[in-house]
């Protein structure tokens, strides 16, 4: 795969159990953080420590830990597998001792494997080789859960069961998780915390929730789905940022900013509407609306609680 | 040959069966002319060995390595040979795996430095192996000191094959290492695997059919090396050797069951490993697709 150059530069700190998910779009400079705190790349400068101890990066009088020592399990993207070795055997590839039969036989199970457990990588399809690639990190005692976009080729229906093993054998364990995606929510499905990345570097953190709805700047609120802006009154460059799906019909001045918007087309949206709407300062976005308008109808809009946002 | 088609398929491909299109003529003519050309290839590949085969008689095969002693020659190529690979695995296959990696500093001139024997006459090789293991070289007199003298010995033939056959399997090798994935090992050292155990357990079973397919070529190359053998040792008498002298001595009734010899002692482990790789090949093939 061709990357162009891109300098990451991240710093972020978690506590043992904790769980992670970075958002950003693809080439942001995800996979280089993963493979960074695994210590499979070399860092120009700074450090990854893991309970206290070097894994990656320079320190005085300290060598980083073994890559056998560092109890860090890793989902990469797209999968690597042992292609010369049956499912099973690529499951049970970082037990050490000899595993208690009954486990791993639940395991194949619960990823949907068991009737491959013979396979070789060659048969298998995008969606299989991520369960192996899964269920091969999951087996293995690690103390540190690395995933790239683990469940992006697994058909949707399976996604929830194969991400709820995941936060249990986690939580079991009682590891640290870090998820990379550019799914925003398969990024809170899987963890009460999220981090928004773009260009190599860190914009923001927080809550799952609380980033999406508090954006600081301009370019997280874009990344996190916001598709309108209009200036917010009193101050340049600040703007109410507008989120397709927290717009009301009507005037409702206690619940958020009131604007006043022309429809200019609607088409289905699932269950919804999607309207295109042109702001009365000459600004165009989309919302999502239960009963639309018909179009050029010129209505009142209620922004619910529109964070402000800078460039 | 005509197939005809199922009828559902005519709407579908909009050709109609017994009326031949210009692209069908051709395509059918280019099919019959490669299968011709492979048959022409193949043919005159097997051609000298159908040759071979021809022009020995029983009576001459049993005249020529009946004598007490005759094959000789050959226990000599096969132990010259079996130490040469053996030095070569133990020395090119870290060599090659390095270079794989890019772990090696100045890799393109280390790269230059196993091509050369290549890329050099087998005579001259022969002639430069003198000076370096001969009584005059450097090396030559602290071998000398260990009782090990570099011309006319055993040693010598063993160097001088390992010369012509080495870079073929440290090229394979290179090859070979070069195509497994170096994120597979790094996956495993995570699993737990310590380095060696990592190479032992993805690597080398990865890079088998690779690495078989370069030491069966290193092999033939030993067992056949002749243009610097024949000046560094020309004795002990390998079966190249063998071949030529009694080309000299005796003309072609007389060196080929040697010659025979030869093909029969080298070319069975290069052919079956050849075989296998392939099969392992296809087994693997694909399995790195995302």
């Amino acid at each position: 795969m061709e990357r162009r150059q891109l300098t990451v530069q991240v710093g972020f700190g978690l506590e043992a159990g904790e769980r992670l998910a970075i958002f950003g779009t693809s080439g942001a400079g995800k996979t280089t953080i993963l493979e960074s705190i695994a210590g499979l790349t070399r860092l120009s400068r700074g450090i990854v420590r893991i309970d206290g101890k070097l894994v990656a990066g320079r320190s005085k009088g300290e060598t980083a830990l073994e890559p056998r020592d560092r109890q860090v399990a890793l989902v990469r993207q797209p999968t690597t597998l042992f292609p010369h070795l049956t499912v099973e055997q690529n499951v049970t590839y970082g037990i050490r001792r000899s595993p208690a039969r009954g486990r791993v036989t639940e395991l194949l199970e619960r990823l949907g494997l068991s009737v491959l457990a013979r396979a070789r990588g060659a048969a298998l399809s995008g969606g299989q080789r991520q369960r192996v690639a899964l269920g091969r990190a999951l087996a293995s005692s690690f103390r540190v859960l690395l995933l790239d976009e683990p469940l992006s080729a697994v058909d949707v229906a399976a996604r929830e069961a194969l991400r709820l093993l995941t936060i249990e054998i986690s939580v079991e364990r009682g590891a640290t998780g870090i998820l990379v995606t550019h799914d925003l929510t398969e990024a809170q499905a899987f963890s009460d915390r999220l981090g928004i990345i773009d260009n190599g570097r860190l914009l923001q953190m927080g809550g799952a929730l609380e980033v999406v709805l508090s954006p600081v700047t301009r370019r997280v609120a874009e990344l996190v789905g916001y598709g309108g802006f209009v200036p917010a009154p009193g101050a340049a460059n600040r703007w109410y940022a507008i989120h397709p799906d927290r717009v009301l019909l009507g005037s409702a001045g206690e619940r958020g900013v009131v604007l006043t918007g022309s429809i200019l087309s609607t088409r289905p949206f699932g269950s919804r509407y999607e309207c295109t709407v042109a702001e009365r300062s000459g600004g165009q976005f989309t919302i999502h609306l239960d009963e639309p308008p018909a179009a050029g109808v010129v209505c009142a809009l209620t922004v619910l609680d529109p964070p402000v946002v800078h460039a | 040959m005509r197939t005809p088609a199922p009828a559902g398929n005519l709407a579908a491909t909009g050709v109609v069966p017994g009326f031949p299109t210009a692209g069908r003529i051709v395509a059918r003519g280019s099919t019959v002319l490669a299968l011709f050309g492979a048959l022409v290839i193949w043919l005159a590949l097997l051609g000298p060995f159908a040759a071979l085969i021809q022009h020995l008689s029983f009576h001459s095969i049993r005249a020529a390595l009946g004598p007490p002693g005759a094959l000789d020659p050959l226990w000599v190529s096969l132990g010259a040979s079996a130490i040469a690979l053996g030095a070569m695995v133990l020395f090119g296959t870290p060599l090659a795996y390095l270079l794989a990696r890019g772990r090696l500093p100045l890799a393109r001139i280390v790269e230059l430095g196993i091509m050369l024997p290549l890329m050099m006459p087998p005579l001259v090789i022969g002639l430069l192996l003198i000076f370096l293991i001969g009584p005059e070289g450097t090396l030559g007199n602290l071998l000398a000191d260990i009782h090990l003298t570099g011309v006319n010995t055993f040693f010598a033939l063993i160097v001088a094959e390992f010369y012509e056959a080495a870079p073929f399997y440290v090229l394979g090798a290179h090859a070979a290492f070069a195509s497994v994935d170096p994120r597979i090992e790094q996956d495993a050292a995570l699993l737990g695997d310590r380095s060696l155990q990592a190479f032992r357990r993805i690597t080398l079973p990865l890079a088998a059919p690779g690495l078989a397919t370069g030491l069966a070529t290193a092999w033939a190359r030993a067992m056949g090396a002749f243009g610097a053998v024949i000046i560094v040792a020309y004795y002990p008498r390998g079966l190249p050797n063998q071949i030529f002298i009694a080309f000299q001595e005796f003309g072609l009734s007389g060196a080929l069951p040697f010659a025979l010899l030869l093909v029969v002692a080298a070319l069975p482990l290069p052919a079956l490993a050849y075989l296998w790789s392939a099969r392992n090949r296809s087994r693997v093939a694909g399995a790195e697709a995302p």
